[in-house]
C-alpha cells in the first residue's frame, strides 16, 4: 500500500513538474479580441456574414491580389507587380513566387484565373464581376485578367476585396454555401483557421510558419464575445475592444492605447423625391438649409463626430472634392427658398392652397453595421424642420421594415445611414442611381433626374486615366451636393482601446479595409511589430520572434485540474487497493 | 368515462400543437418587408438579381405558401427543424447547442428560486405582521420593482468589474484547454451571475404566491387541529399547511417557464451567455426565418411539455382533481 501511495505521489509531482515546465517553453503570443455581437459567421468568403466584421473575420485566412494600409497607396499583398494594358483592356498580376496554401500546395496563377471563373458562376456579395470577361493564367505567377468594359474601381473593389480561392478545394464544390467542411477555411493568409464555435461566439486562428511576408509575430489570434468589451477589456480578458466616447479618457488614463476611427459611415436623411414637394430641388436645398448638422453632432453623438460633406464622400476621404457646395445653418434663408415655392407663413406653418406643409418622417434605431443603437436624431430633425414651419409627424419603426418603406417608395423623409464612404469613390455611384442588374438597396436614392449627374458617375466608373477620373468624382459631388438626392447628415467617431503592452499596434486602414470596413482590424499589424511599422516586413518577422511572452497567464489552473484528476484517481485507487488487503 | 376524457385531452394537444405549428411557420413570414433584402439591411453589398434568386430558391421562397408548410411538417416529422442559409448550419444543430445553456440556467435557477421562495415565503406568513415578514416583504417588492436586467448590470458591475471574482461574458474561457473540474469549475464561475441574477428576478414571484395563499391556508381548520395535535411546528408549517398552500404555485409553473425562456433572453444577452434567448434575438435581428420558427417551434413544445408533466403531476400534489369531475 505504501509503495503504490509512494509511486503514485512522486508521478504526481513529475506530471506537475512537467506541466509546468512545458508551459513555459511553449511561450504563445496570443491576442484576444474582444467584441458585442460574437458570431459572423463562419470564416470562409461564402460563409462570413455580409457585413465588416465577417469579412474581417475571414480576411485573416484568406489574401487578396493586393491590399491596403495606413498609406493612400494600393500594397501588394499575392501580386507582387500589376500592370494595366489599355489597348487591351486587361490586368496583368504577377503573383508572388512563395506564396503557400495552408494544406501545402503552392499558390498559383491557375487559382486566381479559377477564383474568378468561380465568382462569375456562383455570385459573392462582395465583389460583382459584371465588368469582367475572364481571367487566363499565362505562366506559373502570371495572371491576365480580360475586362468587358474598362472598370476604374478595379484595383479596390475587385483586387483588394477578392479572396483568393484554392482550385484544388473548390473546383468540386457546387454549392459554395453549403460547403462547411475543412476544406472552405484552406487560404493563403497569414493565419490558419483552427476553430468557430457560433455559439459561443468565438472563433480561433494560429499562425501561419511558412506565410510569405513572414510568420506573424501573433501565434495565436482569438476573437471573443463579451456583453460588455470595455468590462472585457479592463479585467485583461481581451487585448482589443471597442470602447465608448465616454470612456476614452478612462481608458487612456489607465494605460490603454485609444484609437479613434476615421469618418467612413454617414448618418443620412433618404427624400422621396418622387412626391411633392421633395421632387424639387429649391425645396431640397431648403431642408439642407433648415438643418444645423452641428446641433446633431453635439446632442445626437455628444460631440463625438463630425458634420458631414453634403456630397456623400466622407470629407475625409482621399476622394472628397475640395469645393463641395455646403448648406450652414440658415432657417431664414430656408423660409425665403420655401416662400418662393408659394407657400404661405401663417402662425409659424408654411401653407399652400389651405393646406399646411406636412412630412412624415420615418425613424428607426439604425447604427453601424447593421446595429441597433437608439434613435436620438428624429426629434432633433423635427425641431429643426418645424422650426422653419414645416410639420412633422414621426413615425417608430424597425429598420429592416423602414428599409422596405423606402425600398417600395412609401415614405417621405427617413432617417437612415451607411457607411463606405471613405474607400474607392464608386459608392457615389451605388448610392445614387440604381445599379443595374442590382436589387434596390434602401441606401441608394435611385436619383435619375440629372443628365450630367448621370455622366459624370458613367465616367468614375469606367474613366481609366486617374486624372480625369478625379475630376469626374470631384464634379459629381458638386451636383449631388447641389441636388441632394439624399441629405448627409454627420459621420459618428468610433473608438477602439487596446493594450500596448500586447505589442501589437492596430491602425485604421486608409480608405478602410478592402472596399472600405471602418474596423481598425487589419491583419498588417498582425504581421510586423510596433516599433518598426514603415520598415520592410521580411526584416521584422525574424525580430518578431524574440518579443514573446508567455502565454499561460495562470498556471495555476490547468496545474490544479491535473492535481484533481490524479488526486480522484489517487482516492479510488487507494480504495481499491484496501479492499484487496 | 374516464377514457372518453382522455381521448378529450389528448385532441385538444394535439390540436393546439397543430395551430401553434402553424402560427410558427406563418408567423416570421408576415413580417414585413423582404426576407432576402432583410438579410442584407445595414450592410455595403449591393444585393444583384443573380444571388437574390439564388437565395430565394434556397429559402424556398419561391413555392406558393401551402407548398413551403407541407414541407415544413414533413421535415418536422423527421426532426428537421431547417437549414440556417445566415449560419450556414442546421437549424436543429443550433438549437440543440445553445438549449442545455438556457436549461441549465432556467431549471438551476428554478430550483432555487422556487426553493428560497417557498421557504421564505412559509416562514414569513407565519410570522405575519411581524418585524421580519414586514421586512422581507419591503425587501421582496423591491426586488420585484427592479427589472432582471438591471440587477444583472449592478451584479456584472460589482462581482464582475469590481471585486473581479467572475468572468464578464459567456459561459467557458474560450479556448482554455480546461479539462475535467477545472472545466466544470470555469463553467459554474461563469454560471455564478446570470444565475443569480435569474433567481433573484423570480424569487419575488414565488414568495408573495406562497405567502398569501399561505395566509389564507393558516387560518383553515385542519390547521388547528394539526395544531391541536400537538404536531412540532415546522410540521405544521411545511407537511400540513404548506403542502396545501403550494397548490396555486404548481398550477403556475407552466405559465411561468414560457415567460423564464423569454425573460432569459436580456439576462443572456447582458452576459453573452450563448443560450436560446440569445439566439431568438439574433435570429429576429438577422430575419433568419427557418432559425426563427426552429426556435418557435422548439420553445412551444417545451411549454407544451411542462404542461402535460405538471397536468400529469398535479394529481400527485392534489388527489382531489382526480374526482372533481
Amino acid at each position: 500500500m505504501t509503495g503504490i501511495k509512494q509511486k503514485l505521489i512522486l508521478s504526481l509531482i513529475i506530471c506537475l513538474c512537467m506541466f509546468s515546465s512545458t508551459a513555459g517553453a511553449v511561450a504563445e503570443k496570443e491576442i484576444r479580441i474582444s467584441d458585442k455581437t460574437g458570431d459572423w459567421g463562419h470564416p470562409s468568403p461564402y460563409l462570413a456574414y455580409s457585413r465588416g466584421p465577417g469579412y474581417i473575420r475571414m480576411h485573416f485566412i484568406f489574401d487578396t491580389l493586393v491590399w491596403k494600409n495606413e498609406t493612400p497607396d494600393i500594397m501588394p499583398l499575392l501580386a507582387e507587380e500589376w500592370e494595366y494594358i489599355s489597348e487591351e483592356n486587361t490586368y496583368v498580376f504577377n503573383l508572388v513566387k512563395n506564396a503557400k496554401w495552408h494544406d501545402g500546395e503552392p499558390v498559383t496563377a491557375r487559382d486566381v484565373a479559377f477564383t474568378i471563373e468561380y465568382m462569375k458562376e456562383h455570385p459573392y456579395g462582395w465583389v460583382v464581376l459584371n465588368s469582367v470577361d475572364r481571367a487566363e493564367a499565362i505562366d506559373e505567377h502570371t495572371v491576365k485578367i480580360y475586362m468587358s468594359n474598362p472598370y476604374a474601381p478595379f484595383m479596390e473593389d475587385i483586387g483588394g476585396t477578392m479572396p483568393i480561392l484554392p482550385e484544388h478545394i473548390w473546383k468540386d464544390v457546387e454549392n459554395p454555401m453549403d460547403y462547411v467542411e475543412p476544406g472552405a477555411f484552406i487560404g493563403s493568409g497569414p493565419f490558419k483557421y483552427i476553430d468557430f464555435n457560433k455559439e459561443h461566439g468565438t472563433y480561433q486562428y494560429e499562425a501561419f510558419d511558412e506565410y510569405y511576408l513572414g510568420k506573424p509575430f501573433v501565434d495565436s489570434l482569438i476573437f471573443v464575445k463579451n456583453g460588455d468589451t470595455q468590462m472585457a477589456l479592463q479585467r485583461g480578458e481581451a487585448d482589443f475592444a471597442p470602447i465608448t466616447p465616454e470612456m476614452v479618457e478612462t481608458f487612456r488614463e489607465d494605460g490603454f492605447t485609444v484609437i479613434a476611427g476615421p469618418h467612413y459611415w454617414n448618418k443620412k436623411l433618404m427624400i422621396n423625391h418622387n412626391k411633392e414637394p421633395l421632387d424639387n430641388i429649391v425645396f431640397r436645398q431648403a431642408l439642407a438649409y433648415a438643418i444645423d448638422q452641428d446641433e446633431f453632432v453635439d446632442k445626437s453623438l455628444r460631440g463625438h463626430g463630425k458634420a458631414a460633406s453634403y456630397g456623400l464622400i466622407s470629407s475625409e476621404s482621399l476622394w472628397a472634392g475640395p469645393d463641395v457646395p455646403d448648406y450652414p445653418y440658415d432657417p431664414d434663408r430656408a423660409k425665403e427658398l420655401i416662400t418662393s415655392l408659394g407657400y404661405e407663413w401663417k402662425n409659424n406653418i408654411f401653407t399652400k392652397n389651405g393646406e399646411p406643409l406636412k412630412l412624415d418622417v420615418l425613424r428607426s434605431m439604425i447604427g453601424i453595421g447593421g446595429q441597433t443603437i437608439p434613435d436620438r436624431d428624429s426629434e432633433i430633425l423635427k425641431n429643426q424642420l418645424e422650426k422653419v414651419g414645416i410639420q412633422i409627424n414621426l413615425i417608430s419603426l424597425e429598420p429592416k421594415i423602414v428599409d422596405n418603406k423606402v425600398i417600395n417608395w412609401e415614405f417621405e423623409l427617413a432617417i437612415s445611414g451607411h457607411g463606405g464612404i471613405g474607400g474607392d469613390p464608386k459608392i457615389l455611384y451605388d448610392m445614387t442611381v440604381q445599379v443595374p442588374e442590382t436589387k434596390a438597396s434602401p441606401n441608394t436614392a435611385r436619383y435619375n433626374k440629372s443628365e450630367e449627374l448621370n455622366r459624370l458617375l458613367d465616367d468614375l466608373i469606367h474613366e481609366m486615366d486617374p486624372a480625369k477620373r478625379r475630376e469626374a468624382v470631384f464634379e459629381a459631388q458638386n451636383i449631388y451636393a447641389r441636388e441632394l438626392p439624399a441629405i448627409s447628415l454627420y459621420y459618428p467617431t468610433g473608438y477602439y482601446a487596446y493594450d500596448p503592452d500586447a505589442g501589437v499596434e492596430w491602425f485604421y486602414t486608409v480608405g478602410g479595409v478592402s472596399k472600405g470596413i471602418p474596423i481598425p482590424q487589419n491583419k498588417l499589424a498582425l504581421i510586423r511589430p510596433n516599433a518598426q511599422k514603415s520598415a520592410d516586413m521580411e526584416e521584422i518577422s525574424e525580430t518578431a520572434m524574440q518579443t514573446e511572452k508567455p502565454a499561460s497567464k495562470t498556471p495555476i489552473t490547468p496545474s490544479s485540474a491535473v492535481f484533481a484528476i490524479l488526486s480522484a484517481f489517487y482516492i479510488k485507487r487507494s480504495k481499491r487497493s484496501g479492499r484487496i488487503i | 368515462m374516464m377514457r372518453s376524457r382522455k381521448v378529450k385531452i389528448v385532441t385538444v394537444y394535439l390540436l393546439t400543437i397543430f395551430f401553434l405549428l402553424f402560427f410558427n411557420f406563418l408567423l416570421p413570414r408576415l413580417l414585413p418587408g423582404d426576407a432576402i433584402l432583410a438579410m442584407y439591411s445595414g450592410s455595403e453589398i449591393l444585393v444583384t438579381e443573380e444571388m437574390y434568386s439564388e437565395l430565394v430558391k434556397l429559402h424556398g421562397l419561391d413555392r406558393p405558401l401551402h407548398e413551403q408548410f407541407i414541407t415544413y411538417l414533413i421535415q418536422l416529422a423527421h426532426g428537421d427543424l431547417g437549414y440556417s442559409y445566415i449560419a450556414h448550419a442546421s437549424t436543429t444543430d443550433l438549437i440543440m447547442n445553445a438549449l442545455p445553456w438556457t436549461l441549465l440556467l432556467v431549471f438551476t435557477s428554478f430550483i432555487l428560486s422556487a426553493a428560497s421562495g417557498i421557504v421564505l415565503g412559509v416562514e414569513s406568513s407565519w410570522r405575519r405582521g411581524g418585524r421580519i415578514d414586514k421586512l422581507l416583504l419591503v425587501f421582496m417588492l423591491l426586488i420585484d420593482g427592479i427589472p432582471s436586467i438591471a440587477i444583472g448590470i449592478l451584479f456584472l458591475t460589482i462581482f464582475s468589474l469590481y471585486c473581479g471574482w467572475f468572468p464578464t461574458a459567456g459561459a467557458v474561457t474560450p479556448y482554455s484547454n480546461l479539462v475535467g473540474l477545472a472545466y466544470l469549475w470555469d463553467m459554474l464561475l461563469h454560471l455564478a451571475l446570470p444565475l443569480a441574477t435569474l433567481t433573484l428576478s423570480q424569487i419575488p414571484g414565488d414568495y408573495l404566491l406562497i405567502r398569501n395563499s399561505m395566509v389564507l391556508t393558516i387560518c383553515e381548520p385542519f390547521v388547528l387541529t394539526a395544531r391541536a395535535k400537538g404536531l412540532k411546528k415546522y410540521k405544521i408549517k411545511y407537511f400540513h399547511a404548506a403542502r396545501n398552500a403550494i397548490l396555486p404555485f404548481f398550477t403556475r409553473i407552466g405559465i411561468r417557464l414560457a415567460y423564464v425562456i423569454t425573460g432569459v433572453l436580456f439576462i443572456e444577452t447582458i452576459f453573452a451567455y450563448p443560450g436560446l434567448g440569445l439566439l431568438t434575438y439574433e435570429a429576429i435581428s438577422n430575419r433568419d426565418l427557418p432559425l426563427m420558427q426552429g426556435i418557435l417551434t422548439v420553445s412551444v413544445l417545451l411549454v407544451l411539455l411542462i404542461n402535460i408533466l405538471i397536468d400529469l403531476l398535479y394529481k400527485k400534489i392534489d388527489p382531489r382533481v382526480e374526482y372533481a369531475y
